[in-house]
């Protein structure tokens, strides 16, 4: 091999540039303004003034984990939700529509009653059915449309949007920094008071996302699969969007209790970053979202997932040609292993060079692509996922044996020192590109700082992987990548051979 | 660290409770009560140079993170690739990347790369070909120097195109397991009959390529005047000069002749294909030719666009489809605009099977209603203001400016481009919008595809007035 550049210059190199590290005279560690108000509520900040804008996410600590069996898919239907007002916007007169959505939700709620039956009575539910298209038409009368989309894009508004994940629920916008008013006011209102609007056609929406993004995708019905399967008792075995029939199952009822139990700040994480002053920015966040009563924090997930004692093995039949994947469970962060797996990521799967792609992909060339990744969440232990797509002729069987290969070597040999520095140098890098955009950064920043409790798991984080070698690998690849940790899941056509 | 933050945060505290102090007036209940300061913004200067052997290079220092990023861009693309070739593309982006360069074997290559922690990649898209490259500054050198490796002197290592085409060929395998991907390739053949736009490659035409037509383009078309350089980041500019003079200053110019494309013509008659597929929700696509980039009419159509299905919830698709009666999740439309020939207007959705009839008949609605009625002045200063006021986050990303200042000189956009782009939008008229509308829809144009269950609507699709063909997709070769 030529031109090998000198390694050990590489690491203080790299020391130098760490986000712990200065950074031109300053570091994150510096520029992370934060401040928790009397409420609870926390608040991240960064000044960035090159370009006259700024990048506002609000995370609530509460995601589809938090669900129960009668209200799966309720953390994503409740976001939706959010996105249709307050009692004083989205309303040409709160006063008179306030009655009307109270016989809407009586009709829906009898509705969803009777078909629930064993045999409802077709002209009861045609009845009804009728019934809820009049009152929903009655109530159009008093509907401003999706006001919080339009404002934000009359004022310059870009990405205006929400997710939510297993652990977590965001709402975001970035905006030309002379509007960061207009965000408290909006975001602060519908937080105080959002009107659940619209609920019926909301929920047929619901149905059509998951028909859109599950139903008819090859990829994303494989891993729900997977994850469905490798948890038996923990919560993150449910997709956050739901069943079919939970979606169907969800009311009002169950929307706004989620609502009120668990939108309060001290379970709120703001992030500001941009063009903006931290001291303004912490006065005019006391001003909008000072005055909210605390809240009581989102309850600690009591199911444990019991060790899994065997393999599992399933097969998903789609119209699609064949796709591999194999899921053992892992501890999560900030477990040492957590770390150990992330260095197991790169060693395997990432990049060109890695052990996985080299080996399945370009020697001998079984798989015309081969991912690593965790998965579903980072709250609670989770799994560390191996994705591959056959090259035909060759079969998922064959990549599986292959992959298995790759991973008994990780378990009794030690990767290279070249392995190691690769693996860092690309953790450390590719957060560095993260951090590179205002909403990147206020992304992490958030998601952090709710999911460990503090943003600084970003500013240590080179520090921890550094101090990780070739044993911690081994000893962490012999004990979870054993056949009774894992979840193995063929999709492929009915019929088709494995 | 502790007794500092502590004092650090008292200081806040206290800066707050004084800015609180300063901040008297009751608090605003509605978005109109607000009052904003000015926001004065200017796209930002982009340095271009051009070196002595006519390299264009466009640089822009950005030192906030130890980043550098790089994208070249040679002046051909794919074009002119005969249609037994289609493919061509793909296999020369991979190979490129992927087959090594002089003093470079393919393997050392990826392991030096993967041990900077650099990400680069190739492709070639119809009008240019293009490698991006994002390194850390401390290795700006070494990212120089393969960068400039593989564009002057590539090996294209017979076995890596092999492996590509190996790799492409199992994509054509793959080309049917997603609906959205049917959609677009049937909707792309339709709209651009006989001509590359609308080719995708199959088992034979991979198979066509050889090791020869990837050198053959690399000699025609790659050299030092027909190369674009984009640079953006934590670089030093002497340094960075002095480099790429080292890199590219010995590499002569030769004679690039330009491409000659081939003109497309216009699909007859519109039509509405079928695809079956045993899926719980239909794939719908609604497809014409849209405009150039020179075409006087891109601020109306913009503003037009953003009305029918670009301007997410504020669009009249969403409104209608989603919002209004649950139909659909996703509803949108967009103009691709074309770079030399007319790019594609495409507008669509999914919905579940039993409701493709009412979706199609909405969305004729509201583009006849766009076309037929005057947009309210409500509609129109909504989709101006959105435009104008968020122009400003096209400039966020450093990288982004320097690759759209070089792109915008490549293919020969007024100078004032960019400076004139907000006074355009906001000259649009109700009326502009209704003209646009009126010359980009027409019903007996369009091409409709459909991937889904269709026993449950083929029969009804009748009522639309266009050949209804129903495609059976090959099995999986």
């Amino acid at each position: 091999m030529k031109k090998v550049f000198k390694l050990s210059l590489l690491v203080p190199m790299l020391c130098a540039c760490l986000l712990a590290g200065p950074v031109h005279g300053s570091s994150l560690e510096d520029n992370v303004v934060e401040h928790r108000f009397a409420n609870g509520l926390q608040l991240l900040v960064v000044e960035r003034h090159d370009t006259p804008i700024v990048s506002a996410y609000i995370t609530l600590g509460v995601g589809s984990v938090h669900e129960t069996s009668e209200t799966r898919g309720v953390a994503h239907l409740l976001e939706h939700m959010l996105f249709k007002g307050t009692e004083t916007l989205g309303t040409t007169d709160y006063t008179k529509e306030r009655p009307l959505l109270e016989k809407i939700e009586q009709v829906g709620s009898q509705l969803d009653r009777l078909r629930l039956e064993s045999k409802p009575d077709p002209e009861q539910v045609a009845a009804l059915e009728k019934r809820l298209d009049e009152l929903q038409n009655e109530h159009k009368q008093y509907v401003v449309k999706d006001i919080f989309s339009n404002l934000y894009a009359e004022n310059g508004g870009v990405g205006y949007n929400a997710f939510t994940s297993k652990d977590l629920t965001t709402y975001l916008i970035n905006l030309p920094s002379n509007k960061l008013e207009l965000w408290a006011l909006l975001e602060s209102d519908r937080m105080k008071h959002a009107v659940l609007r619209e609920f019926y056609t909301e929920r047929e929406v619901i149905h059509e996302e998951r028909r859109r993004s599950y139903d008819t995708s090859p990829n994303r019905r494989h891993y729900e699969t997977l994850v469905s399967n490798a948890f038996t008792v923990h919560p993150y075995r449910n997709p956050i969007i739901g069943w079919h029939s939970d979606i169907a199952n969800l009311n009002l009822e169950k929307t706004r209790d989620f609502l009120k139990k668990y939108y309060a700040p001290v379970n709120t994480v703001i992030a500001l970053v941009g063009d903006v002053k931290a001291e303004e920015a912490i006065a005019l966040v006391e001003h909008y979202f000072g005055d909210m009563a605390p809240g009581t924090p989102v309850p600690n997930v009591a199911a444990v997932e019991p060790t899994q004692k065997g393999e599992k093995r399933i097969v998903d039949i789609f119209d699609a040609e064949p796709r591999l994947a194999i899921a053992f469970h892992k501890p999560t962060m900030p477990h040492q292993d957590d770390y150990v797996f992330d260095l197991i990521d790169q060693v395997l799967g990432n990049g060109r060079s890695s052990r996985l792609h080299r080996s399945l992909v370009e020697e001998q060339q079984l798989a015309s692509s081969v991912s690593v990744y965790g998965a579903p969440g980072s709250r609670y232990d989770n799994l560390f996922v191996i994705e591959a797509i056959p090259r035909h002729p060759h079969t998922s069987a064959e990549v599986e044996t292959a992959i298995y290969a790759e991973l008994e070597k990780l378990r009794n040999e030690l990767v290279s020192q070249d392995e190691l520095v690769k693996a860092r140098n690309r953790l450390v890098t590719d957060q560095l590109r993260h951090l590179k955009s205002n909403s990147g950064l206020a992304r992490m920043l958030t998601s952090y700082q709710s999911l460990s409790g503090d943003w600084r798991y970003l500013t240590t984080y080179a520090e921890h992987i550094e101090q990780l070698g070739a044993e911690d690998i081994k000893t962490v690849a012999a004990t979870y990548f054993t056949p009774s940790n894992r979840t193995v899941v063929m999709l492929q056509r009915e019929g088709s051979a494995l | 660290m502790r007794p500092l933050r502590l004092i650090y945060t008292l200081l806040l505290l206290l800066l707050t409770l004084l800015a609180i102090g300063a901040c008297t007036s009751p608090m605003p209940q509605h978005p109109d009560q607000l009052q904003y300061a000015e926001l004065h913004f200017q796209p930002p200067d982009v340095e271009k140079l051009v070196l002595s052997n006519g390299v264009r290079l466009y640089l822009k220092e950005d030192k906030e993170l130890p980043l550098i990023q790089l994208t070249a861009m040679i002046g051909a693309g794919a074009m002119t690739t005969p249609q037994e070739k289609t493919g061509f593309n793909s296999l020369f982006g991979s190979t490129l990347r992927t087959g090594g360069a002089d003093g470079w074997t393919p393997e050392a290559l990826d392991e030096q790369l993967d041990l900077l922690a650099a990400n680069l990649s190739a492709s070639m898209g119809p009008y240019v070909t293009q490698m991006d490259l994002s390194l850390r500054s401390v290795d700006l050198d070494q990212g120089l120097e393969i960068l400039s490796a593989l564009l002057r002197r590539p090996a294209f290592a017979q076995d890596k195109l092999d492996h590509a085409r190996l790799q492409a060929q199992e994509s054509v395998r793959r080309q049917n397991d997603n609906p959205g991907a049917i959609s677009r390739r049937l909707l792309m053949a339709a709209l651009y009959p006989d001509h590359y736009l609308g080719f995708s490659p199959t088992l034979e035409t991979l198979a066509a390529v050889s090791r020869e037509d990837l050198v053959r383009f690399h000699q025609t078309y790659f050299a030092p005047n027909n190369l674009w350089l984009a640079i953006s980041g934590d670089f030093d500019r002497q340094d960075l000069l002095a480099q790429l003079e080292t890199q590219f200053g010995d590499w002569a110019e030769s004679d690039v002749t330009e491409q000659v494309l081939p003109p497309i013509v216009r699909a007859t008659s519109g039509a509405i294909q079928v695809v079956e597929k045993d899926l719980p929700q239909t794939t719908i696509v609604i497809g014409d030719l849209g405009l150039t980039k020179d075409d006087p009419d891109q601020y109306a159509v913009q503003i037009m666009n953003y009305i029918l299905g670009g301007g997410g919830f504020n669009s009249r698709m969403m409104r209608e489809i989603r919002s209004n009666r649950g139909l659909a999740y996703s509803a949108y439309s967009y103009f691709q605009t074309g770079r030399r020939f007319p790019g594609p207007f495409i507008a669509g959705t999914e919905t579940k099977n039993s409701s493709v009839v009412p979706v199609i008949e909405l969305t004729r609605e509201i583009m006849a209603d766009l076309r037929d009625i005057p947009v309210t002045e409500a509609e129109l200063q909504l989709a101006k203001e959105s435009k104008i006021n968020s122009f400003v986050f096209g400039f966020e990303n450093t990288h982004s400016v320097v690759g759209q200042q070089m792109r915008l000189d490549f293919y020969d956009y007024p100078d004032d481009y960019l400076s004139a782009y907000r006074d355009n939008l906001a000259a649009v008229t109700v009326e502009d919008v209704q003209r646009v509308a009126a010359k980009f829809i027409n019903f007996d144009n369009q091409q409709m595809v459909l991937v889904g269950n269709s026993g449950d609507f083929l029969k009804s699709l009748e009522g639309f007035n266009l050949p209804v063909r129903e495609v059976v997709l090959d099995e999986s070769p």
